[in-house]
């Protein structure tokens, strides 16, 4: 899962780009307004933190802009003033959610979790499929009631695969989603990745669709 | 009671009536004088004429009798000379003899100091018989006939006219106080009128203060005017000042809020001592910024242009149905188009959010938000707000508690149990009020009635 994080104060996002990559996403920042939309208006996010009070462009305009140009990635509004008319501001301009400043990170978390998967429509923080859990919460994977032991950029993509169940999903938005702006991409690791997960795994539920990319799904009696 | 009577004479009022008053009796009490001496003057000098005329025509009829006393030639014809103790009287003396007398006087007799000489007319007062007060004129006459010098007097009784003078003056004295009466009634009359706009401006200011104005407008009198318009720039001048003091405290929030996030985050995974204390002082910190936050964030003046709440309210139902998506919630929204609440934005936002905010929280799946107009024969223009979920209701008895600070229900829905509590703060500063009962969709219905427009 690839977040775009749009805020001002350099250590406050430091912080959160911490907590996130230890959790599990890929993070690009954006430290003013006009960078933030660039990014959001040309890379695939799944996710946008985006503070209301920043240099340049403020974040409802950005908001407004990506709304109209047809960018439905979830974004989630941090706003120091927790009156209603900035929430409001906020959320008519089209966010999905709003934290309002001073913040735990895990409440950060929970909401990002819940964006996300609210945006794929799965209602629960737990997504399985066949013998595999995956809980976004924790970032623990099992396959039978068996705990699986991951590498941060395995449990990425499976967990990017997972939250697009039954879609085909091609390499390079795996590489889009899995990797932040500044990696240096090469496609042939992806599918070092998705062997190794096979293997970890040891039940076939990621199957190649030739020249297209990878499918998530599960048939009974397939083992 | 002397403390009563110090207030008043301290007063405006008090001032103008007493100066006035003391003036004008001052003035009466003069005038009054005035006319009282010219009286008495004329009618006692008229007397005094009389006399003379009589001493004059007393020595026209004189002539000394060939033996040598003095006699009429021919009888005065005035018969009040002839009753005894008439009240006219004359007498004429000479040293060494008995005086001649008019009948009138009887036994009585004038006494003349003849041992000074007067030969102009003098004029005197003296007792006379019967207890009357006789004016006296008295004239030293050389005959051609004798070498000898007589006395002269006519002498008249004035009780009667002191009597006139006195009804005159218990007249006079009638007028005056009624004259006085009336224009003091004229001055309080006048003192009223003439500081009504000195009271209407009090007024003014005082619903300026109350909220039901913003500016002493209306035309004042010429002096007045420059007072209403000092009044009305510093009215300005606070609005400026609160404005300034707000938008401050918004930057202190913003500037504090995110490197307290910063050392949240920091002590957050710190288990030791030292990061648990910090992460409860800051936790400290935050709830106090919150809570003084808001409280400066109420204005609660009123009064401006009013804000039109058709779009606020549509924008914030969409906002709500934003947040909870999740479970389909539609927020109907009925508002007359015309309404405007008398207040400040911030406010409305801060008191229809939580509420609806709230009322999202709980619904099922429907949220109503009615505005209307309230009953139009309140004082002042109000609204009524009517916010409906369809969710599992309060029962009568928690209603009450809701509004308390901190209090929630049910800990499992989100929210730190601030919002009802500001609700209510914010309600009473606009002298509205905020109550709740069953929706007719199942769930809670709060009600809110705010100062329009």
């Amino acid at each position: 899962m690839r977040v775009l994080i749009v805020e001002d104060d350099e250590a406050l996002a430091e912080q959160m780009r911490q907590s996130l990559v230890d959790t599990g996403y890929s993070v690009d920042h954006a430290a003013d307004g006009e960078d933030g939309h660039f990014l959001g208006d040309t890379e695939p996010y799944d996710a946008v933190i985006l503070d209301l009070g920043l240099p340049v462009m403020d974040g409802a305009s950005i908001l407004k802009r990506w709304r109209s140009d047809g960018k439905e990635m979830p974004v989630l509004i941090l706003t120091a003033r927790d009156g209603w008319t900035d929430k409001v501001e906020g959320l008519d301009a089209g966010a999905d959610d709003y934290l309002t400043k001073p913040f735990v990170m895990e409440e950060l978390l929970a909401r990002l979790r819940a964006l996300i998967r609210r945006s794929v429509g799965q209602s629960s923080p737990q997504f399985s499929c066949g013998p595999v859990l995956l809980d976004t919460r924790n970032g623990r994977v099992s396959v039978d009631g068996r705990a699986i032991k991951l590498t941060a950029q395995e449990f990425k993509l499976l967990s990017y695969l997972m939250h697009h169940e039954g879609k085909v999903v091609s390499r390079t938005e795996l590489t889009e989603h899995i990797y932040d702006q500044d990696f240096d991409r090469d496609s042939n690791t992806i599918e070092v990745f998705v062997n190794r997960i096979r293997k970890k795994l040891d039940v076939p539920i990621i199957a190649t669709v030739r020249g297209l990319g990878y499918r998530l799904e599960w048939q009974e009696g397939q083992k | 009671m002397t403390r009563t009577r110090g207030h008043f004479f301290r007063s405006l009022t008090g001032r103008l009536l007493l100066s006035a008053v003391l003036w004008s009796a001052a003035a009466l009490a003069v005038g009054g004088m005035l006319l009282s001496f010219a009286f008495r003057t004329y009618v006692l000098s008229d007397i005094d004429r009389k006399l003379e005329m009589q001493i004059d025509t007393m020595v026209g009829i004189s002539e000394i009798s060939p033996d040598g006393v003095l006699r009429f030639n021919q009888p005065l014809l005035d018969q009040r000379f002839a009753a005894p103790y008439s009240g006219w009287y004359w007498q004429i003396s000479e040293v060494g003899a008995d005086p001649f007398r008019s009948r009138s006087l009887w036994d009585f007799e004038l006494t003349p100091e003849l041992g000074t000489r007067a030969f102009s007319l003098k004029l005197s007062e003296v007792a006379g018989p019967d207890g009357q007060s006789l004016r006296v004129a008295e004239r030293d006459i050389i005959l051609p006939e004798a070498d000898r010098i007589f006395r002269y007097q006519v002498a008249t009784d004035t009780t009667e006219v002191q009597d006139a003078i006195a009804r005159f003056n218990w007249l006079l004295m009638g007028a005056l106080a009624f004259i006085m009466l009336t224009v003091s009634l004229a001055l309080v009359i006048q003192v009223a009128y003439g500081l009504r706009p000195l009271r209407n401006l009090g007024r003014s200011l005082s619903e300026v203060r109350s909220g039901h104005r913003s500016r002493i407008d209306g035309t004042w009198p010429e002096d007045l005017r420059p007072l209403a318009q000092e009044i009305n720039a510093l009215i300005d001048q606070n609005e400026k000042l609160v404005d300034r003091a707000r938008t401050h405290v918004g930057n202190l929030a913003h500037a504090l809020k995110t490197p307290l996030s910063v050392i949240m985050n920091e002590v957050e995974a710190d288990t030791s001592k030292k990061g648990q204390t910090i992460g409860v002082a800051a936790k400290n910190i935050r709830e106090h910024i919150d809570h003084h936050l808001k409280r400066a964030r109420i204005a609660g003046g009123g009064s401006g242009p009013g804000l039109a709440i058709q779009e606020r309210v549509e924008k914030l139902g969409r906002a709500i149905e934003r947040l909870n998506r999740e479970k389909n919630l539609k927020v109907d929204v009925s508002c007359a188009p015309d309404l405007k609440f008398d207040g400040e934005r911030e406010d409305f936002d801060e008191l229809l959010g939580n509420i609806v905010d709230n009322a999202g929280k709980w619904a099922r799946g429907h949220v109503t938000i009615t505005a209307t107009r309230a009953d139009e024969t309140l004082r002042r223009p109000f609204m009524d707000i009517r916010v409906e979920d369809d969710g599992p209701g309060v029962p009568a008895d928690e209603r009450e508690t809701l509004f308390e600070r901190g209090k929630r229900l049910d800990e499992h829905v989100p929210g730190t149990g601030l919002g009802l509590a500001i609700v209510r703060d914010i309600v009473e500063l606009y002298g509205g009020s905020a109550y709740l009962e069953e929706a007719s969709l199942g769930g809670l219905a709060v009600i809110l009635r705010l100062p329009a427009k």
